[in-house]
């Protein structure tokens, strides 16, 4: 870790940005969880207090970005302490980002919820969003402990969740294939599964950010990729 | 056989072979000892044409001393002893048979302090090029005075006072009158030792901005405490520290990821 500040107040103010982040991110998570739980469960009440939720992540970015101008117009920031500062605005707006694809998942429940005879693959739903939530996870703990190698690996994990939209896109597109009726609910799964997509995306930015305030140069590895939906045609039988 | 070295002023400093710019100042394993002192320790360090280099670290890091070995200010103190190779245009400004006079005419100084003298305003500036005899008359004096105090930013402020007293000016302003002193005699380096420090934020302001002017006509050397300071107006940074150079290098570069913990350290102010 690096040598403390001689002003230690600078210190402490970098200490409340920085759990400020954590905060902010561990909301997210929950977000995140409990619009998984209301998807699954067909829980309506709960759909709705992660929308309601949502105003919390976005006041928390607004708070986040207001301590770091305040930290470059009081401090002056060099080096690390700068790249840290600059990352921080970013990281927020990146969270606020995946708060809102939380907020999205919790309102496709109230249309999903009217759909019947749809069997729809929660599991693989499931499946990313834990691999979502735990990517959030450990990029917040690489953040906190500066730990490069961890962010990478965070950053290597999005192909699986990239790989599972994929994987999903292609069920879903058969659905719709065998019965009109599905379009509606397998579209609104869509939009869901590609919410969780971009969410991985947005924390592997966040990973990528990271690298760069510990290792002081932008990460030059091409991002994998998985998700090859936009290149999928499936056509109709004769 | 050298008897006096009159040194050319090559102006043209991009090299047109390889398409480098060649530094206007070289230094080379310069060592400097007060009495027992070491107190500078085998520098390298280019200065570039046209560009402002920034001198950083604590005190008693070596920065103003090797400031002053550019144009031998360190020949005034006995116990000093300058040992190593500093060229100005290719040219050693050590050998013994080098006019200093006509050095520090070509690498000019602005101190910490404004020490104008107690004369006029005009007599300030007119008191180089008539004791270098770069005036034939009148009115080439006149000339030199005026685009002098232009140069400098100061004629809009002094033009219907001349003959005032140089000492009768604010801070900021009697600084850009030893700015303008310096400049009258058409140096090719300038060299600052924290030219600001005694100067309020708006002072130092017009200072900066006059410095950023300057830079396309000189090379400039400034040392500076202050880390805003060297990151806004320098293009080159230099960070001592116990003697040696730590690290240098662009002054973005420095300031953003420098590759040393020490200068790191410092430009954060943290506990090395």
């Amino acid at each position: 870790m690096p040598h403390s500040h001689i002003v230690s107040s600078f210190d402490e103010d970098l200490n409340q940005l920085r759990s400020r982040i954590f905060n902010m991110a561990e909301l997210v998570s929950k977000q995140f969880s409990e619009a998984e739980k209301a998807l699954v469960e067909r829980d309506l009440t709960l759909a709705n207090l992660v929308r309601e939720n949502d105003k919390q992540v976005d006041q928390m970015e607004i708070e986040i970005e207001k301590t770091a101008i305040e930290l470059i117009a009081t401090r002056a920031p060099m080096a690390d302490d700068l790249r840290e500062i600059i990352s921080a605005i970013k990281i927020s707006n990146a969270l606020e980002r995946v708060g809102d694809y939380a907020k999205n998942l919790s309102k496709r429940v109230v249309v999903l919820n009217e759909t019947k005879n749809f069997d729809a693959n929660y599991s693989v739903i499931s499946q990313m969003i834990d691999i979502v939530n735990n990517m959030n996870k450990d990029v917040i703990d690489a953040y906190i402990n500066r730990k490069s190698d961890k962010a990478l690996s965070v950053w290597s994990r999005d192909l699986v969740v990239d790989n599972l939209y994929d994987t999903l896109f292609r069920e879903l597109l058969t659905y719709m294939m065998e019965n009109p009726k599905y379009i509606t609910p397998a579209t609104h799964l869509l939009f869901v599964a590609k919410n969780i997509e971009r969410a991985g995306d947005h924390i592997t930015n966040i990973a990528e950010l990271i690298y760069y305030i510990v290792e002081g140069k932008p990460l030059e590895l091409t991002r994998p990729k998985g998700d090859n939906s936009s290149e999928t045609n499936v056509e109709f039988g004769d | 056989m050298v008897t006096e070295m009159n040194i050319q002023s090559p102006s043209n400093t991009a090299n047109s072979e390889t398409g480098t710019i060649t530094p206007k100042m070289i230094a080379r394993k310069v060592n400097v000892h007060y009495g027992s002192n070491h107190a500078l320790k085998d520098i390298n360090l280019d200065i570039a044409p046209n560009e402002v280099t920034a001198l950083i670290g604590p005190s008693g890091c070596g920065k103003s001393t090797f400031l002053r070995c550019l144009n031998r200010m360190n020949d005034t103190i006995d116990i000093c002893r300058v040992d190593g190779s500093i060229t100005l245009d290719g040219q050693n400004i050590n050998d013994k048979k080098l006019d200093v006079v006509q050095l520090r005419a070509r690498v000019g100084m602005v101190f910490q302090k404004p020490n104008p003298f107690p004369k006029s305003i005009y007599d300030n500036i007119a008191y180089g090029p008539r004791i270098h005899g770069i005036a034939r008359n009148k009115d080439e004096l006149d000339d030199i005075v005026h685009s002098s105090l232009r140069k400098a930013g100061l004629w809009d402020e002094v033009h219907d006072r001349l003959d005032a007293s140089g000492t009768s000016l604010s801070g900021g302003q009697q600084q850009r009158l030893c700015i303008a002193r310096t400049i009258a005699i058409e140096p090719e380096v300038i060299l600052m030792d924290e030219p600001c420090s005694a100067l309020d934020p708006i002072a130092t302001a017009i200072i900066e901005e006059l410095i950023e002017e300057l830079k396309n006509r000189y090379a400039i050397v400034i040392v500076t405490h202050s880390m805003q300071q060297a990151a806004r107006i320098s293009q080159k940074t230099a960070f001592f520290h116990l003697g040696r150079l730590m690290e240098h290098g662009d002054t973005a570069a420095i300031f953003t990821n420098p590759t040393h913990e020490k200068t790191k350290d410092y430009i954060t102010g943290r506990y090395g």
